[in-house]
């Protein structure tokens, strides 16, 4: 069943072509990775699945919802319901705790639960720093709190910008590592990467060009190598 | 940690919702502080000027009481004056807004040696002080009988000093035998006798028709003033001559003063030997003890002042011409008082010093519109400063605001939580307005008005309102381009 679909998605700005009549879907409990170099589409296709932008044409279907033609209010609503964002420069809020951070996102989407907090900072590994503030933290601990964060109200959609993009191998891997267990356990994620080897960690590579889905390409090795 | 978390862990929003906005601003303490100083210092000059607004007419009230009387009292047509009255005629003013009330007697006094005469005024020093705090006197006020204040000029052109002594004679008033006042109020005793030691004791004493006497003046201010000289102050005493004619016997007629026997007697004596007349008494000279030069920058500098009571010793007349009245309260509360005492007294009416009390008023006017204007002016000031900063704080904050709204959280939600640090801002700020400026006020009081005000208790939570009110309007500008930030910010690499 799919959880998302675009049905002849386009995106225009004045005279560009930002998506290009777009079609694609993503099964519930996919891994999908989304690659293509800079200005082939990925932020705004990411921005419109992310519920932060509206196609200029298309359908864009989440959960059965078309969410193309929301208002923002109500898109907002979606993407605390549905969606558990993972940046590239982490963003966390910088004055509260790394337990806090994750509470924030529980604020917005129903009622702060520490313990609960705490157990999705333990998931990651990172229970012991959970009264740190994000300065206090590396990168790679700052990206996995991100992750527990994403993880903590429970979505139907992990949607990760380019997550790995300013991590060493090191938490790089680990990162990975965390998104093999989500999937393991059911939940759909969609990873837009420009770096082969995070998408080669996917299930299914979307590749995009010039704002049109240039390929597809199957992994057959999926779930061998990890 | 375990426990904390377990009791923690039905953590409600509010709480979570103060958690944010308590740590936004104690852990991002540079900016913030900025804000809380802007609205602390706005909130501390706005407190500590409308303290002093509030206590600007007390203040200013007492500071006017220092540029002389507003209330005059003279005596009704016809009628005499005397301390006993002035008083009476108080009564219709509360004391504590009375700062002082000073009378006045005045006669023109010869120095026979000069061929000169001076203004004389008889008055009472510990009022004057109070009523004419502009009075500078080199040398000390006269503090004992017999002792006189000389103004300036006089002094100058006698060449008078501290200390110098100085003979003033009084001559009565020359009535004619056809003048109908003279014949309505009578003939008086006139005279002498000699008392403790030898020294003469004067009697003048007011008869009427059937020779009985109506009113009597004693100068005993020979005589040691704690024993013979009490007669002069001791009314009973005096008031068992009322009614009576001469000759009089000591022991029948009048009792003699207790420890003043000598001098008593020869009160009775002078009265008995006294010689019947149209005028009041014989010219009289007395030799003062100059104790002061008095400075005043106006007419009073060509005066002699004198006790009340020496005055009555050299006239041989108990009245007073006029009483300056210095008393602390609005020009509405002051035409009342006037209006009072003109209708309790019988002898007394009362006169508002209008120059005074009108630019009393208009100052006072004045400076309360000033203050409310600085007052206005430092509030917008104010607004301004927090509403710049709070501008500031929203564009450094911008990735925070976009990675909220990215993980849901709503527009209404980005307004209460800046609106919630606007407000927790405005608590922190108006606690410390509240307390800076009240001693500012103070500060400004003392060095100022010289005197100390006291804390106003509703001040704290007017301060803590306003400077709340003031925060939470100057983010609201702020506010807006919070809630027009593009969550979509955060997923650019920026």
């Amino acid at each position: 069943m799919s959880l998302l679909e675009l049905k002849s998605v386009s995106k225009i700005y004045g005279d560009l072509k930002a998506l290009d009549n777009v079609s694609l879907h993503v099964d519930e409990g996919e891994w999908v990775a989304i690659m293509g170099p800079s200005g082939s589409g990925k932020s705004t296709m990411m921005n419109i699945i992310g519920c932060m932008d509206k196609p200029t044409k298309g359908e864009v279907l989440l959960d059965g919802v078309d969410i193309s033609k929301e208002s923002s209010r109500h898109l907002t609503d979606i993407r605390r319901d549905k969606i558990g964002l993972i940046f590239q420069q982490f963003h966390m809020v910088p004055h509260l705790t790394a337990v806090e951070n994750i509470m924030v996102s529980q604020y917005y989407h129903s009622l702060p639960d520490e313990e609960e907090a705490l157990e999705a900072l333990g998931r990651v590994g990172l229970r012991d720093r959970a009264r740190h503030l994000p300065s206090q933290l590396s990168g790679g601990e700052q990206q996995r709190v991100c992750v527990a964060r994403a993880l903590i109200n429970h979505p139907e959609l992990i949607l990760a910008d380019e997550p790995t993009g300013n991590l060493d191998e090191a938490n790089e891997n680990i990162v990975l590592d965390l998104f093999a267990q989500l999937h393991k356990e059911g939940t759909t994620l969609i990873v837009v990467t420009h770096d082969q080897e995070v998408a080669a960690a996917a299930q299914r590579t979307i590749v995009l060009e010039h704002g049109r889905v240039a390929r597809e390409v199957i992994n057959e090795d999926f779930g061998k190598t990890l | 940690m375990a426990n904390r978390s377990t009791q923690k862990h039905t953590m409600t929003k509010r709480k979570m919702f103060l958690r944010m906005i308590t740590s936004s601003l104690l852990r991002r303490r540079s900016r913030m502080i900025i804000a809380l100083f802007s609205i602390g210092i706005g909130a501390t000059i706005l407190a500590g000027l409308v303290t002093i607004y509030i206590d600007v007419p007390r203040q200013m009230g007492a500071q006017f009481r220092s540029y002389g009387a507003n209330v005059l009292i003279l005596p009704k047509d016809g009628q005499t004056l005397t301390t006993k009255a002035l008083n009476e005629s108080l009564s219709s003013v509360p004391p504590e807004e009375i700062v002082g009330s000073a009378p006045y007697r005045y006669v023109r006094l010869d120095m026979m040696t000069r061929q000169q005469s001076f203004t004389a005024a008889g008055t009472d020093f510990n009022q004057i002080i109070r009523t004419s705090p502009y009075f500078s006197v080199e040398g000390s006020y006269p503090a004992s009988i017999r002792e006189i204040l000389v103004g300036k000029e006089i002094a100058e052109t006698i060449g008078l000093k501290t200390g110098s002594s100085i003979e003033l004679t009084y001559q009565p008033p020359i009535r004619e035998e056809t003048d109908e006042d003279a014949a309505a109020s009578g003939d008086f005793l006139s005279g002498s006798a000699e008392g403790f030691n030898g020294a003469l004791v004067y009697v003048t004493a007011a008869i009427d028709d059937q020779a009985k006497i109506t009113s009597i003046a004693i100068d005993a201010t020979t005589q040691t003033p704690q024993y013979g000289g009490q007669v002069m102050e001791n009314e009973d005493f005096e008031a068992q001559f009322i009614g009576k004619s001469v000759p009089l016997t000591l022991g029948e007629d009048v009792d003699a003063l207790t420890g003043a026997t000598i001098t008593s007697t020869a009160v009775v004596t002078a009265l008995n030997q006294a010689r019947r007349t149209s005028v009041p008494t014989q010219p009289r000279s007395v030799t003062y003890t100059v104790t002061g030069i008095l400075t005043t920058g106006g007419e009073e500098e060509g005066y002699v002042f004198m006790s009340l009571d020496d005055m009555i010793a050299i006239t041989g007349e108990n009245k007073i011409d006029v009483a300056e009245l210095s008393i602390s309260a609005s020009a509405d509360k002051l035409s009342s008082y006037v209006e009072q005492i003109e209708e309790n007294s019988p002898v007394a009416k009362a006169r508002l010093v209008k120059r005074v009390a009108r630019s009393e008023a208009a100052v006072l006017s004045k400076l309360q519109a000033l203050v409310f204007l600085v007052t206005a002016v430092v509030l917008l000031l104010t607004m301004i400063c927090v509403s710049t900063t709070m501008m500031a704080v929203v564009s450094e904050r911008r990735r925070e605001i976009g990675l909220r709204k990215a993980l849901g959280a709503s527009d209404e939600s980005i307004r209460a939580e800046f609106m919630g640090e606007a407000l927790f801002l405005g608590l922190l700020g108006g606690i410390m307005g509240a307390i800076l400026g009240f001693a500012f006020a103070q500060v400004v009081s003392v060095n100022v008005f010289g005197s100390s005000i006291s804390f106003q208790p509703l001040l704290l939570p007017a301060a803590i309102l306003v400077s709340m009110a003031v925060a939470a309007a100057s983010c609201l500008l702020p506010i807006k381009r919070a809630i027009a930030i593009d969550p979509a910010l955060v997923l650019k690499g920026e």
